[in-house]
This record gives structure tokens, sequence and C-alpha cells, in this order.
């Protein structure tokens, strides 16, 4: 059993609602077969470009290709996208079986395929047992199944979701993430996912689009957002960072880093003047000095607040002329700091990015 | 709170009360007191040709006008749903403002209208007059239900490929029946009580009940008058009983979604 995949092409698409300005200048390759996911805080635009995609809102500028075709004013019965709704959207007065024939039946295939393909898809997500039940008498997490094998059930081009997993707890989400994952390799149909939930984004797709106010900040694979930032949005958007804020100048051996209290070659920085943000994760820096910690840039600050995770503790630190700098440190790795203390922190210089930059320092 | 429930159950009861045993009177007068109980009056309606026609017309007139009604009012209630705000709020003006007209002024309009068509003394021209007042009832309720409608429900079944009409037939028709029904039930009803548009259209052969009743009532007081007005009374009744029954029905199904 496997599904047709399209390609999507944005390009370039404006909405306006009234004066206000929702989606800007808004272009996206998604090719087939590809699992991409809209990320961004409320009210950045996610629902209404998935809106878009799926036939329900015009655009004010802009249009939407599915394989080169021009679908921009499409109608929704005729795009044969598959939908899956924040609420899910099943029809409560149908059993589970009717909610997931509903779209075969609408196609007048023959009355035993419906059974034998709405059968297959209840098993692909694993509600066979539960063929004759009413919406209302399912569990959050099953009414989402059966949402997903509705919107699966036609073999669409492509799935659009918008925040599947919202209503359901942790574990559950964790779970369905995987099934969901499952679930686009048998199928290799094309996901289009929106979420405003990080780490199910970094979990489950092949490419994120950072969006914020109504632009994509970037578009890229979870590793190279996470590691080489477009902006400084997308660095403190995606998991915890720290910034460092100063200028490049030409030194000895290449551009040199001041800023924060620091001063430190940056061979690949590109440039070697002007200002500049550099990126470094909490979890590249360490507590000790470089010498013992294979660091290159060391410096000394005083332990503002600790959090302890089991596995590991979260420092936040703060020195001369850094007031925030976060430092993960493993559990067993070394000794636990009092708030109030003065450590030594060392980092090495090739994890730090810079932030704009396309290639790592 | 007891007494004020009394209250109002006396006034809206006791006339009732005091008029509806006389249609058991053994004797042939419309007072008290009764001269023994019987249900030979009963008997005297099932068996009077013009009462029975009366009642074929009332029923004729009535089921045709809610069918009209429910049409109108229905596609009026779906079209209202689909306009932006504003226009939304003069669609629904302008759907309700018939309940708004008194029917002496709709009687006389219409008695003019259906006479310039040759329509008066017909059937169709009662179907039509009633319509006109059950539409906005229907209207009114069918649009309460398609609000109470999760939008999502409707674009689910557009993404999954459903045209518009398999929507409706498949989607928003059984989620939204109570709503016909209970405009359904008041169109009905609205028709077979209604007397003063009734009085100008009716020719003797249309007749409906309640201008039978009327007649009789300067013809001759017989027991047989409150014998019809019982079962008049009676039908309404039951039909009120559904509408309360269908609104507990209907409960469930806008709180699960
Ligand atoms: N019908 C509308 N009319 C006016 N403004 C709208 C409309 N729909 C959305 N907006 C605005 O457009 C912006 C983007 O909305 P959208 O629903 O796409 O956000 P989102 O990224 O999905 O947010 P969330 O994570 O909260 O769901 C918001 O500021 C919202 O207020
Ligand atoms: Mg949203």
């Amino acid at each position: 059993m496997s599904g047709a995949a399209g390609r999507l092409d944005i390009v370039g698409i404006d909405k306006h609602y009234g004066a206000f300005h929702a989606l800007r200048d808004v272009s996206l390759s998604i090719g087939r077969g590809e699992f991409v996911t809209l990320l961004g805080p409320s009210g950045s635009g996610k629902t209404t470009l998935l809106r878009i995609l799926a036939g329900f809102e015009t655009v004010t500028g802009g249009q939407v290709l599915l394989d080169g075709r021009d679908i921009t004013s499409l109608i929704p019965e005729r795009r044969d996208f598959g939908l899956v709704f924040q609420g899910y959207a099943l029809f409560p007065h149908m059993t589970v079986f009717d909610n997931v024939a509903y779209p075969l039946r609408v196609r007048r295939v023959p009355r035993a395929e419906i059974a034998r393909r709405v059968g297959e898809l209840l098993d692909l997500v694993q509600l066979s047992g539960l063929a004759g039940r009413r919406p209302a008498a399912l569990s959050g997490g099953q009414q989402q199944r059966v949402a997903l094998a509705r919107a699966l059930v036609f073999r669409p081009e492509v799935l659009l979701l918008d925040e599947p997993m919202s209503a359901l707890d942790k574990k559950l989400r964790g779970d369905l993430q995987q099934e969901l994952r499952d679930i686009h390799r048998v199928l290799g149909t094309t996901f289009v996912n929106v979420t405003h939930d990080q780490e199910e984004a970094m979990h489950m797709s092949d490419r994120i689009a950072i969006m914020n106010r109504g632009v994509i900040e970037q578009f890229g694979t979870p590793a190279a957002l996470y590691r080489r930032p477009a902006s400084r949005f997308v660095a403190d958007f995606l998991g915890k960072s720290n910034i460092l804020e100063g200028v490049l100048e030409a030194g000895a051996g290449g551009p040199c880093f001041r800023g924060g209290g620091l001063a430190f070659p940056v061979p690949g920085a590109g440039r070697s003047h002007g200002p500049v943000e550099l990126m470094i994760r909490p979890e590249d820096a360490a507590l000790g000095p470089a010498a013992a910690t294979g660091g290159d840039v060391e410096f000394t600050a005083r332990v503002c607040e600790s959090t302890y995770s089991g596995d590991r503790t979260l420092y936040t630190l703060a020195a001369p002329g850094l007031d925030r700098f976060l430092v993960y440190s493993r559990a067993g790795g070394g000794a636990a700091q009092d708030i109030g203390a003065t450590v030594t922190v060392s980092f090495p210089i090739r994890e730090c990015a810079v932030i704009g930059a396309s290639s790592p320092v | 709170m007891a007494l004020s429930v009394g209250f109002g159950l006396a006034f809206l009861i006791v006339p009732l009360a005091i008029v509806m045993p006389l249609a058991f009177n053994g004797g042939s007068y419309l007072s008290y007191p009764l001269e023994g109980l019987s249900l030979r009056w009963f008997g005297a309606v099932l068996h009077n040709p013009p009462w029975l026609a009366a009642i074929a017309n009332s029923f004729r007139v009535a089921l045709g006008a809610t069918a009209l009604a429910l049409v109108v009012g229905g596609l009026a209630a779906i079209g209202t749903m689909a306009s932006r705000r504003l226009t939304a709020i003069v669609l629904w003006a302008l759907f309700v403002s018939p309940l708004a007209v008194p029917s002496i002024v709709m009687a006389v309009a219409l008695y003019f209208a259906f006479a310039r068509l040759g329509l008066n003394g017909t059937y169709l021209s009662l179907v039509i007059a009633h319509a006109l007042l059950g539409a906005p009832l229907v209207f009114v309720s069918v649009l309460n239900s398609l609000r109470g409608l999760p939008p999502e429900l409707e674009q689910a079944a557009a993404s999954l490929g459903a045209s518009r009409w398999m929507r409706f037939r498949t989607v928003i028709l059984p989620l939204t029946l109570p709503g016909f029904l209970t405009g359904a039930i008041f169109a009905f009803v609205m028709s077979f009580d209604e007397v003063v548009i009734a009085l100008f259209l009716v020719s003797p052969e249309t007749q409906t009940l309640p201008i039978a009743l009327f007649a009789a009532l300067r013809d001759r007081l017989e027991p047989t008058l409150v014998v019809v007005a019982l079962s008049l009374t009676l039908l309404s009744g039951l039909l009120i009983f559904a509408l309360a029954r269908l609104r507990r029905s209907a409960a469930p199904l806008g709180k699960d979604q």
C-alpha cells in the first residue's frame, strides 16, 4: 500500500485580512514525499498558510502549484488533499467505519473495495476493533487516528495536518509522532504539518519552515536550523541558546570576535569587520577550565540559577559583560554547584555559529 | 415560587378546564350542569361530513404550507449562514419580518394579491399564505441549529471531496434535522390554528377547521364545537410534546461536538 506524492510550490504568497498583513511573500518548495513542518509562535500565520494550501482561504497575491499546475483558486473538493483538523472534525452521526468510508463513497468506489480499503487503513492506524463505534465513544488519541485514516484512505497526493497532536497528553503525543512517521514512510505521501511544538517538529520533519509574523524566517533540515540559524529569532525559538553580541575585527590569524567581555579568533567567520552575533548552544559549553573540557575559550562566572532534570542540570550563569549564559552539565560530570558560587566555563570555538551565515564557523 | 407557578397554571388551564367537560355532555346544550356523561358528540363529529371535510382541509393546507415553509425557510437559513456578517443581519431581519406584520394587514394584502391572480378560494392561496407565516419559523429554528454546527465539519467533508449538495445531504442535514423538525412543527401548528388570513381566503369548499368552528359558533351552540376544540387542543399538545422531546434529543449532539 503506497500512495502518490505531489510536489508543492508555494510562490510569493501574500495574504491580507483587511489592513492586517497575515502572510508576506511566502515561498516554499516542498518535494515529493517530503515531511515538512510549519513551525512558529501563535499568530505567525501557520494555519492561514495551511488553509490556503487546502483551498479554504483565498490569497491576496502569489500562487500555489501542485506538480507545476496552478491550483491557487481550485475549490477544496477538487484538490484531493487529505486534511486533519486541529479538533479532528469527525462526523458525530457516523460510525468510525462510515467516517473513514466517507471520501470513498463520495467518489463512488464499489462497496467491496470500500470495505477492503477502510479495513486496510483501520489496520494501519490500529483501530480495527472499533469500526462500529461513534466518535463520541473514542478517546482523543483514537479520534485523532480516525481523522488520519479518513484523510488518507483516498490516497491523496498531499496530507495537511493542523496541530494534529495539540489536544493530546505528552506521552500519547510521543507515540503518535512515531506512528505518524511510520505511516509517512510506508505511504510516501507528501506531508505538511503545522505545530508550535518545536520538539514535535524536530522529531518528525525532513525539513522545517520557521514562521514569524507572516514571514518564513528559515527553511531547512532540523539539524541545519539548530546548528546554523539564519536569524536570532530562529536561534532563540529552536531550543536554548547563548547569543554573544559583539564585533568582528581583523586579527593576526584572521577575523577576531570581541564582545561580552570575551575576545577570541573565529577563523571561519567569512568577514573580518562589523557587528556580529555568535551563538553557542548550552550543551556545547561546559563547566571547568578549557584544558579539562576540550574547549578553547574560558571565563569565570557566577551561578545565578540551576535547574535539575535528572540526566543533566541547566546552570544559568552571569559574568561581567554577559548577563546570561546557559550551560548544561551532565549528571556525574562534576559536583553540583551552589547558587552564588564562582565557576569556570569553557567552550570550543568550532561549535560557535555566526547567526545569518550559511556555513559553520 | 410555587405560588407563581400555580398562578400561571391556573391562568392558562382554568378556562380550558371549565369548557372541556362540556364535550362529554349527555344533553344538547353548551351549558352546565351536565346532563349525564356521554361520548355521543364525538360520534356526531365523526359522522358529520362538513366537519370531516374541514378537518381534511386543515390537514391538506397545513401539510402543504409546512412543506413549502420548510423549503423556503430552510434555503433562506442556509443562504444567510453563508453570507457575511452584515448581509446576514439584513437577511435575518428580512426573513423574519412576516412575523412582525399584523395578520389583518397581511390578510388584506394577500386577499387583493390573490384576487388579481384569480387564486382566491383555492387551496393554493391558503398554502402560500400560511407558508409565508411558517417560513420565518422554519428559518429561525434551522438557522439556530446551523449556527450550532462547527464549520469544520462541512470543511472536512469538502476536503474529502464532497460536493456542496453532497455535504448538505450527508453532513449538514442529518446534524440539523432537529432544527428542521422543530420548524416544521411550528409551521404546522401555526397553519392549523390560523384564523384571520384563512377567513379572507377560504371558499366554502376550502374551509379549514378554525373557520368551520367560527361559523358553527354563530349557527348553533352544540357540544360538537367543544369536541372539535378539544381535538385541536390535543393535537397541538401532542406536537408540543414532540417538540420538547426533540429539544432533549438535540442537546447531546450540540454538546459533544
Ligand atoms: N479571518 C481572519 N480575519 C482576520 N485576521 C485573521 C483571520 N484569520 C487569522 N487572522 C490573523 O492572522 C494571523 C495569523 O493567524 P493564524 O491562525 O494563521 O496563526 P497560527 O500561526 O496558526 O497561530 P496558532 O499557533 O495560534 O494557531 C493572526 O494574527 C490572526 O489574528
Ligand atoms: Mg493555528
